[in-house]
């Protein structure tokens, strides 16, 4: 065995043999994290360079086709920044140490792309956020001609799709939440026939592919008289979140102790009066969650906003940045079209990022999730 | 050989320090117990040994050579964890194989080995059967055969005992100190029961938040407790403890008063209840309250120093509640610690009476 | 006698009351979910079963009844059957199949096991990353994809490509390897679903079980072989049949992206529905009928996919029964 061995050799070969061993954790630590990291970075690569050129052709010079003066350069100059840092933060002794250098290798290169890439930034791309008129040179909307009744005016002003967007997404959470904290209530506390199967039937219908319904709730909408309205669309993003919703609501209604709902029912109000005043203050963390679920949802919402105008009736923050991106003059202004992007892309990272926050906390349908 | 040595040892997690200047050697086949409540760093301790964690400050030794940044897996340490950490999708005998498996070791001499190993530690009905349908003391001696099969330097168990009930406690107890003994392997327990340290270790490790209290033999911790914090963690019944003012060789405490010599200023004193008697010319008080404990009864007795715990052999009680009693001991057997420092003041001693 | 009677009538009367407040409640709590699902997913299904066996076209009407969307679909009777179908299934197998073996569930779990092995800033940050494309607006994603990659000379693949490579000329990757297009973009967006779930189930993994191996002498990939993914076994199945759902089903970043071209190399079965019923000629019956093929498995592999969560675990028993 090794210990008989080395008890057998002297103290200074023995050391020798421990200080080998020590070497070799050194170099598979290294090696393994030199893997890690390399691996990672060159996979995700073709994720960030595509988001991080967006933003750099939002904020640089309008020019005719696309342009990347400011996008190589940066990555020229943050990769190694990048590479920099981790080397040093793998070599450094110390805690200080590591921060001291990151934060010289990051002056230095911030330094350096303020003159090389400084003179070409400006904000000229998100003159549509103030200028309704920008799109008054570019009156040809290519993709209009697929669309029956569609008109060829001039580019409509942002924030109305973007108030329409607001009023979806909105709209829609606030039926949401209604209509999923009032049934989830119910499938966690009262007694009824098919009770088991109501949350066997929300992961099911959660699970279901909605968009698979599309040719029939098309025909459902025109029927009940709603295409081109956003009501309709409200509906149909209602319906598509309201089995998930209702299967987290169940969760954290289940998380409310029974004793405190007895308490008011003893105290002589009527369940209605007990869910109202007791129960639904605690619950208020699940109510968050879902609506920032269903925000997001109706905020991002395409294909049913798409399939449901037969005409330009409502514009959305998707369909806007749609038609931006299939006209074929203002198709090729990159800078305003990453400009475009960027708003309404940036709410939807808000919310995720906040979101986050609630989904650690969440309980998923009575189990810790 | 297996001798192992902490060298000024810190451990900190992040802004945390969990260890500080830990200095402990320890010798080859010796019975080490780690004692102390929990957060006192003593798993930190046994984790850096085992090559888990790798220590903030200062140096780790085997046999006298330093060892800091060795991985576990080339240390030839057997640990047994708390939770038994046993692979659940593999059997006992593939649970005990494990280890085997990175050395090289080829078919038959495994087997082999797990035989001995499961006849060692009585599995060998078990060998098939998955962790789950064990029970807590067979998972226990499983993490125990797969700790030993590898033939280790070193054996590491972390508070083994503490998850079994009271009656499987006391037989591996002696099953796990009767093996040490046979293997003559080096090990080192951690544990916050008292009773299992003096019971088994050849020497206690006293811990508390992260430095060491006291290193010695069972009978020096107890007899000789270096801090009023050994001698309150050891013993059991817990010691009785009176902190008072001492001045020309008399002690007040909470108004009653007791001759003292050896030291002045604050001091406090500690008197073991078995220690006790009734009796004498001393202390004076009422019986408050009494528990029988079977072969012995516990009494607690206000007295004008305070509550005072007795502990007397025997089934029968001589001294219903109520009763007005005296409590007798022997100086020597008193301990003083000064207050402010905590520690022992050696030669000091407490009279029962003048 | 006459007491009694009374005090049965009072008690018939208290019951009937409990049990009008019961219906009440159960209407006013349950109703609006119940009108909803009703509208948006049982009602739809009949909807569509019932107009597939019509004629229901662009002019929105309907004049008879028939089985010919069936025929045309499956190729039988006297209607003549669909020729561009069998190559439509061909290459949805093609896309499902590649991604879901390339993305969705390989390299979810190679991100999972990568990050969790990271230390936690680094690893969130990765995840972070992966996660943009599911985070994204799908009309932004689909805008980075078409400039990443379409045939002139400023997309970003022709820059490295030119400038990088010294290549002659711009490559159109959409027109060479449009499946592998949609297989990658679509994987972007399918493997953090992977990731997410494979994360956590790896962090409940008990951290002891990690010690004991590596005391035992395990290095990283026989930690990863004997501890982790006997761990994963449940959660991949899980994924795997929740992204054939989704995939077999999926159409929107398609659309955005080849439009389903060039020349329908990359029409999946779902892009084929929506042509059929959105386009020009509006054929909505023989949409609704082609449908009617993805909603008969979708149902059959969300019930799968309930039967694996072991739904009875979840249930709590009520514990108040009045009313």
């Amino acid at each position: 065995m090794v210990a008989e061995a080395t008890a057998v050799l002297n103290q200074p070969t023995q050391q020798a043999h421990w200080d080998r061993l020590a070497a070799k954790a050194r170099f598979r630590r290294s090696a393994r994290l030199t893997f890690l990291y390399s691996f990672l970075i060159v996979t995700s690569l073709p994720i960030i360079v595509p988001y991080f050129w967006l933003v750099t052709l939002a904020f640089s010079a309008r020019v005719s086709t696309v342009d990347t003066s400011v996008l190589w350069p940066s990555i020229f100059v943050l990769v190694p920044a990048v590479m920099l840092t981790l080397a040093w933060s793998m070599l450094a002794r110390s805690r200080r140490q590591a921060l001291i250098g990151a934060a010289i290798v990051w002056a230095v290169a911030v330094l350096i792309l303020a003159v090389i890439v400084g003179p070409n930034l400006n904000l000229n791309n998100f003159r549509f956020l103030y200028n309704a008129a920008f799109g008054a040179e570019n009156t040809n909307i290519v993709a209009a001609k697929d669309r029956p009744g569609f008109s060829t005016t001039a580019f409509p002003w942002v924030w109305t799709a973007f108030a329409n967007s607001l009023i979806i997404a909105g709209g829609a959470t606030v039926i949401v939440i209604v209509v999923a904290s009032l049934a989830a209530y119910y499938i966690s506390r009262f007694q009824y026939p098919f009770r088991q199967s109501s949350l066997a039937a929300m992961l099911v219908l959660h699970a279901f592919p909605i968009t698979v319904l599309l040719i029939p709730i098309f025909l459902i909408i025109w029927k009940l008289g709603l295409l081109n309205t956003l009501f309709g669309v409200i509906l149909v993003i209602v319906g598509i979140e309201l089995p998930l919703a209702v299967f987290i609501m169940k969760g954290f209604f289940d998380a409310v102790p029974w004793e405190i709902e007895m308490s008011a029912l003893s105290d002589g109000a009527t369940r209605r009066q007990a869910f109202f005043k007791v129960v639904l203050p605690q619950v208020v963390n699940g109510m968050i969650a879902v609506s920032v679920f269903v925000f997001i949802r109706g905020w991002e919402e395409f294909v049913f906003v798409l399939v449901l105008s037969t005409k330009q009736a409502k514009w959305t923050m998707s369909l806007y940045t749609f038609y931006i991106l299939e006209d074929s003059t203002m198709g090729v202004d990159y800078g305003l079209l990453s400009a475009v992007a960027l708003f309404y892309i940036i709410p939807s990272f808000v919310l995720y990022a906040f979101a986050q926050k609630y989904l650690m906390q969440m309980t998923v349908g009575g189990v810790k999730g | 050989m297996a001798t192992i040595e902490f060298r000024n040892v810190d451990k900190s997690f992040g802004p945390v320090q969990v260890i500080e200047d830990m200095n402990l050697a320890i010798g080859d086949g010796e019975f080490v117990a780690l004692l102390g409540p929990s957060g006192c760093g003593k798993s930190t301790s046994l984790f850096m040994l085992a090559g888990i964690y790798l220590p903030s400050g200062g140096d780790i030794l085997f046999d006298s050579s330093r060892v800091n940044e060795v991985e576990a897996r080339d240390r030839n340490v057997g640990i047994v964890f708390q939770s038994y950490a046993l692979y659940p999708h593999l059997s006992v005998r593939d649970n005990i194989r494990f280890p085997l498996r990175f050395k090289n070791v080829p078919a038959d001499e495994a087997d082999r080995r797990i035989r001995e190993i499961s006849d060692l530690v009585q599995i060998s009905e078990l060998l098939d059967r998955r962790p789950s349908q064990l029970s807590g003391g067979q998972q226990q001696r499983v993490a125990l055969a797969r700790a030993l099969v590898k033939d280790p330097t070193l054996l590491l168990l972390d508070e083994p005992l503490s998850n079994l009930d009271a009656t499987l406690r006391l037989t591996m107890r002696t099953e796990i100190k009767s093996l040490q003994e046979r293997l003559e392997i080096t090990t080192i327990l951690v544990t916050h029961d008292q009773i299992e340290a003096t019971t088994m270790a050849d020497r206690i490790v006293c811990m508390r938040a992260g430095r060491i209290e006291q290193v010695g033999t069972p009978d020096d911790l107890y007899l000789r407790p270096a801090s009023l914090f050994v001698a309150g963690f050891i013993g059991s019944p817990p010691i009785n403890l009176f902190a008072g003012e001492a001045q020309n060789g008399a002690l007040s405490v909470n108004g009653g008063s007791l001759p003292i010599a050896g030291a002045n200023g604050s001091v406090t004193i500690g008197l073991r209840p078995e220690h006790l008697s009734f009796g004498g010319a001393g202390l004076s008080g009422r019986v408050a309250q009494l528990e029988p404990m079977g072969r012995e009864v516990l009494y607690v007795v206000e007295t004008e120093i305070g509550h005072v715990r007795v502990l007397q052999q025997g089934t029968a009680v001589e001294h219903p509640t109520g009763d007005a009693v005296r409590i007798d001991f022997r100086p020597t057997d008193s301990l003083v610690f000064d207050t402010t420092t905590e520690r022992l003041i050696p030669d000091a001693e407490v009279k029962a009476a003048a | 006698m006459a007491a009694i009677a009374e005090r049965l009538g009072t008690d018939r009367e208290a019951y009937r009351a409990s049990q009008m407040r019961r219906r009440l409640n159960m209407a006013f709590f349950l109703g609006p979910a119940i009108v909803v699902v009703g509208l948006f997913f049982v009602l739809p299904v009949v909807v569509d079963v019932v107009i597939s066996f019509t004629d229901l076209g662009r002019d929105l009407r309907i004049t008879e009844f028939s089985t010919d969307n069936y025929e045309r679909a499956l190729g039988f009777g006297d209607t003549r059957q669909d020729k561009q179908l069998p190559g439509v299934i061909a290459r949805t197998v093609m896309y499902v199949g590649g991604t879901l073996l390339i993305f969705n569930t390989t390299f979810g779990l190679i991100l999972a096991l990568t990050t969790t092995a990271l230390p936690r800033g680094s690893g969130t940050f990765f995840r972070a990353v992966w996660l943009l494309p599911r985070m994204s607006p799908s009309v932004v994603y689909a805008i980075l994809w078409t400039w990443s990659i379409h045939g002139g000379d400023t997309s970003l693949v022709n820059q490295v490509v030119m400038g990088a490579f010294g290549a002659n000329g711009p490559i159109d990757l959409r027109q060479l390897h449009p499946m592998w297009v949609i297989i990658f973009a679509n994987g972007f967006i399918g493997a953090s679903f992977a990731m997410i779930i494979l994360t956590s189930a790896i962090r409940g993994i008990p951290e002891h079980l990690f010690f004991a191996a590596r005391c035992d002498g395990a290095g990283s990939l026989s930690i990863v072989r004997h501890i982790v993914l006997p761990q994963l076994r449940w959660p991949l199945t899980y994924i795997f049949i929740w992204q054939t759902l989704s995939l077999m089903t999926s159409f929107e970043y398609i659309l955005l992206i080849t439009g389903g071209g060039p020349f329908r190399a990359t029409t999946v079965f779902a892009i084929f529905i929506f042509q059929r019923a959105f386009s020009a000629s509006g054929q909505y019956a023989y949409g609704a009928a082609l449908a009617f093929f993805l909603i008969v498995p979708g149902v059959i592999l969300a019930l799968i996919l309930w039967r694996i969560s072991n739904m009875n675990t979840l249930m709590q028993q009520p514990r108040i029964e009045v009313q």
